[in-house]
Parts: C-alpha cells; sequence; structure tokens
C-alpha cells in the first residue's frame, strides 16, 4: 500500500501584489498562501485516498525567502494542507535554494520523497501554479523518478495497479491509463474542493510537520535562473463607477462615456 | 553546442518559433508533431525537418531525445500548448535543463538566453536570464513568423513505447468563435442564475457587434457555453477595445486573460467586487434589473 504525495505550493498572492516606489516587485512584502489548485489535488488525493489506503503526505517547497521572513506564512500553509486531508507535512526552507527555479524544486522534491520515506503510488500537483506559471514540475519529478506522466487531467480515477484519466487538451479530451506509482497534474474542474471544517482545521495542528535543509536532503540542484529584473505591470484603470437616479440616467452616461472612448461601433 | 530545436504542432508555430530564433547562430532544425506532420508546407521552412505522426507526449520525448543527442541544439523551442508544455517539462528533467515558458521576448547572450515573461497571474512583468542548453516556450502571436520559403528534406522519425496508453479520444464542445479577435466582448460570469438569462447578454453583444465570453464558472464548470468561450489564464488571452464584464467579481485567474482590453466595463451589484478596481467603468447594480434598460437605451440610440 503506497502514498499519495501532493505537492503543494506556497505561492505569491497576486491578490496581494506589493510594489516599491521604482514600479519593481516588492517580493517580500506580498505574504505566500496555499495555490490555488493545491487545494484541487488534495481535495482529489482524500478521495483516492478510500480506494489506496495509504497516507497523504504533503511536500512543500520554498522558494520564495527569506527563510527568516516566511516562517509563518509556511507553517500557515502547512497547517492548511493538513486541514485540507494531508496527514504529514514535509517541507524544505532553505535560503541556499531561494528564489527556486523548477530545476532546484524538483530534485528537492524527489531528495525529500527519499528521505521522509515515502513510498508513492501517486504524485499530484497543480497544472501550474498561480504565482509562476510554469507548469513543468510535474513533467521534471516524472522523468526524475522515471514514473509515468498525465498531465492536465480532469478526471481521475484508480483500480488495480492503474491510474484512469482525462487528459484536457486544447481541442479535445483524451482518456489515458498508465499504471502506478505515476505523476498526474491536475486542472481546476476536477473537482470542488470544500473548505476544511473545523474539525479538520484543529485535528491539523496535531499532525507532522517536517522541516529539511538542503544539508539534511543531499543532491539537490543549485537554481541556474537568474532573475534580472520584477516589474509590476501598470495597466492604469479609470475605476470610474457611474452614478445617477435612475438606471435610466446610468445607461445614458455609461454609453455617451464609452462613445467618447471610441470604442462603440453603434 | 548552437542552433535550435524548434517542437510544434503547427505550421504557424513552427514559422513563429523559428522567428523567435532568427538571431541564434547554428542549424535549426524542426520536428512537427501530430497535425503539422501531415501538412504539406512542412517541405517549405527551408530547415531539416523530420515529422512525427503522433502527438502524444511519450513520444514527442523520445524524438526531442533523438535529435537532441544528434544535433546539440543549445534551445528547444515552441509554443506554449498543453502537449509542448507537457512532453518539454519532462525532457527537461530527464537532463535537469532549465526550461522557460510564457516567453514574450527572447534575447540570445552568449551561451544564456535572457527573456520576459509575465508572471503573479500576469500583473507583473519578469526578465530572466538561464544557461543553455534550454527548453523556451513562447506565447503565441507575440514573434514574428518566418515567411521566406525554401525546399527543404522532411524525414519520418519512428518512436515506440509509452508509459502511458492513449485509450480513447472525446470531442469537446466548441464554438469556434474567434474571441482572439473580437473587438468587443461581452463576458459573464456567476452572477448569471441560470443558463437562459444569458440571452439578456448575447443580446447586448447583438447590438454592439459583440462576441460573448465567460469565466470559468460559466464554461468550464456549469458549461452552460462552449469551453472556446472560457477568458483566463487557462482560458483564452484576448485584447478588445472593450471588455464589458458581468456578473464576473474579477478573480485574478479570469483578470489576467483580459488585461489587454483598451477599455473595461464591470456591472456588478456587489460593490466591493475587486472587478471595480480593474475596470475602467463602474456600475453598480443588479444585471438583471439594469442589462434591459442598457438594451432598450442602445435600441433607442440605433433607431436614431
Amino acid at each position: 500500500m503506497g502514498d499519495i504525495v501532493v505537492l503543494v505550493k506556497p505561492a505569491l498572492n497576486p491578490d496581494m501584489v506589493r510594489a516599491k516606489p521604482d514600479g519593481a516587485v516588492d517580493l517580500d512584502a506580498i505574504p505566500l498562501k496555499l495555490d490555488d489548485i493545491d487545494a484541487n489535488a488534495l481535495f482529489e488525493a482524500q478521495k483516492l485516498k478510500k480506494t489506496l489506503g495509504g497516507k497523504i503526505a504533503a511536500l512543500l517547497i520554498l522558494t520564495w525567502g527569506p527563510v527568516a521572513r516566511r516562517q509563518k506564512d509556511l507553517r500557515m500553509v502547512a497547517q492548511e494542507a493538513l486541514a485540507r486531508g494531508a496527514d504529514e507535512a514535509h517541507i524544505v526552507a532553505d535560503d541556499e535554494i531561494i528564489p527556486g527555479d523548477p530545476v532546484t524544486t524538483a530534485s528537492a522534491v524527489v531528495a525529500t520523497i527519499k528521505k521522509a520515506g515515502l513510498n508513492p503510488d501517486l504524485i499530484l500537483v497543480a497544472e501550474a501554479s498561480i504565482d509562476q506559471t510554469t507548469g513543468q514540475v510535474a513533467g521534471r519529478v516524472a522523468a526524475k523518478l522515471g514514473y509515468p506522466y498525465i498531465s492536465f487531467a480532469r478526471k481521475l480515477e484508480v483500480s488495480d495497479g492503474k491510474v484512469i484519466a482525462e487528459r484536457d487538451l486544447e481541442e479535445h479530451i483524451e482518456v489515458v491509463e498508465a499504471p502506478l506509482p505515476a505523476v498526474v497534474s491536475v486542472t481546476q474542474e476536477i473537482n470542488e474542493p470544500r473548505p476544511p471544517t473545523l474539525i479538520q482545521i484543529r485535528r491539523a495542528g496535531k499532525k507532522p510537520q517536517n522541516y529539511y535543509k538542503i544539508s539534511d536532503l543531499g543532491d539537490v540542484k543549485k537554481p541556474v535562473k537568474e532573475i534580472l529584473e520584477q516589474r509590476i505591470l501598470t495597466v492604469a484603470r479609470k475605476q470610474i463607477i457611474i452614478e445617477g437616479d435612475t438606471l435610466e440616467e446610468i445607461a445614458e452616461k455609461l454609453i455617451e462615456a464609452l462613445e467618447k472612448e471610441g470604442v462603440l461601433k453603434i | 553546442m548552437a542552433g535550435a530545436l524548434i517542437v510544434g504542432s503547427s505550421i504557424q508555430e513552427i514559422r513563429e518559433a523559428l522567428g523567435a530564433v532568427s538571431s541564434l547562430e547554428g542549424e535549426k532544425v524542426v520536428l512537427a508533431y501530430g497535425k503539422a506532420a501531415e501538412n504539406e508546407a512542412l517541405s517549405k521552412l527551408g530547415v531539416k525537418v523530420y515529422k512525427l505522426n503522433s502527438s502524444h507526449p511519450d513520444h514527442i520525448v523520445k524524438a526531442v531525445e533523438q535529435l537532441f543527442e544528434k544535433f546539440k541544439p543549445s534551445i528547444i523551442i515552441g509554443w506554449i500548448t498543453k502537449n509542448n508544455r507537457a512532453a518539454l517539462s519532462y525532457f527537461a528533467g530527464l537532463h535537469d535543463i532549465p526550461m522557460a515558458t510564457d516567453v514574450t521576448e527572447l534575447g540570445i547572450e552568449g551561451d544564456h538566453v535572457v527573456y520576459k515573461r509575465g508572471f503573479l497571474s500576469e500583473r507583473a512583468i519578469a526578465r530572466e536570464k538561464i544557461p543553455t542548453p534550454a527548453v523556451v516556450l513562447i506565447n503565441q502571436k507575440v514573434f514574428a513568423p518566418v515567411e521566406a520559403e525554401a525546399s527543404a528534406q522532411v524525414e519520418e522519425i519512428h518512436v515506440e513505447e509509452e508509459k502511458v496508453v492513449l485509450k480513447e479520444v472525446k470531442p469537446k464542445m466548441l464554438s469556434g468563435i474567434n474571441l482572439e479577435d473580437a473587438e468587443i466582448i461581452v463576458g459573464v460570469g456567476r452572477g448569471f442564475k441560470k443558463k437562459e438569462d444569458l440571452q439578456l447578454a448575447f443580446k447586448l453583444a447583438e447590438l454592439l457587434g459583440a462576441q460573448v465570453g465567460a469565466s470559468r464558472p460559466i464554461a468550464a464548470d456549469y458549461k452552460w457555453l462552449p469551453e472556446d468561450a472560457w477568458i483566463g489564464i487557462s482560458g483564452k488571452r484576448v485584447a478588445p477595445k472593450l471588455y464589458i464584464a458581468i456578473g464576473i467579481s474579477g478573480a485574478p485567474q479570469h483578470m489576467a486573460g483580459v488585461m489587454n482590453s483598451k477599455i473595461i466595463v464591470a456591472i456588478n451589484k456587489d460593490k466591493s467586487a475587486p472587478i471595480f478596481k480593474q475596470a475602467d467603468y463602474g456600475v453598480v447594480a443588479d444585471l438583471y434589473q439594469f442589462l434591459p434598460v442598457l438594451i432598450k437605451k442602445l435600441e433607442e440610440r440605433k433607431k436614431k
């Protein structure tokens, strides 16, 4: 009986983007949160656990630092993953691999699976993160472990040592099958995750959170990506709320405004 | 190491990728897979072409492996399509080489590539540098395609074995509407309570000469509209002159898809909806009351 490993990203929250006075992204001021589609991956893991048995292990690799500043956010994300069904959390936080890149993250994931003694049947990964949206860690982990890789799954079933999935592609759906263990990337359409219950949240506090440094893990690739510049894209919007005593008045004002902008064809 | 391996499933994609690496020295080789493998224009690309009659990511990986060994390209490049993302992330993982995705600008600096890409759900842009060999996946319709035609050798490439078995291909319900080219788009969101109510949006769109697009729940979850009407980071990215968001709250995943619109109008009954901060004009009203009035006013204007 194997484990279900879910990759959980402490991601920069795009709703709380902060800029420095010169327009550069103020990375350190943007809080981290549990990445959106990771909630779907965790919810799917809970469902599959009923068939597969084993435990659900959440793996967190911190890619945004500095570690000292991120402790609280990191613990909160781990806590949420545990409340959303993970039985244990394994967390890699080390300034040596920050800011991380997918090469580093994938090698840290593989090293942590070994170090923590996990025996995955399935590794579930969100199709992409909300902050970087590179969508490449799942494929890299599969390649490094030699596992089959099923991407963009919006439906997933497990039976008789096999995983059957629907891959959601641009123009069609593919039904595919692979033997376990496998890596599967999931889309947001795979399920509608329920928020954790109070009991789940309370229990999460008692579940183990294991922290690792790179020196605990051995062979982890160092980041090769160099960040030259990160700028906020300011598409300044006018943010004019059109007001009026009646809806008729508002509609007329809106039509007038749009005509002035030259964007109406009427 | 020099040159590039272009990996693509359409002729347009291959031409744009060739354009993106036009300043790069060394031989360029094309791997055309899936639909592109059947295209006769392959023999006019002016560079050596290998065609693969499959779009299975496992097969693409194997073919890329063969060509990577043979030509030792410094850049492996294609569009940011789902099968490219799947296959080339796996390939990159086999060699632990870097991979840049969603690239909108690309430069070669010796044995490094420097590129720009959007991040933070397209609210910021990053300029980054990675060593070659590297995989680079570019955004569609950003790089000027190489249009020149010259005859070229086309060879078939055979790969076998896959870890993932394809059992069945199912069609998707698609409208065929090209939202990317629309000048005006009416976007519908969860503020609409049932499918029939979308008629209000269609009526408005008809008057404005607009197309109708949707946020994720409407297109992907409830399936009230075909999936190609879905606007957002996982759906389509559009750039109309006018985008009218109706009953859409303004989640970052959706807004990333419309940020290049010239003017954004938001109609939402919740005055604290985040969309009002990202719109040029906002109307705080119940769409069920406001749309009939707006439609009536537009009809009157049309008659004049």
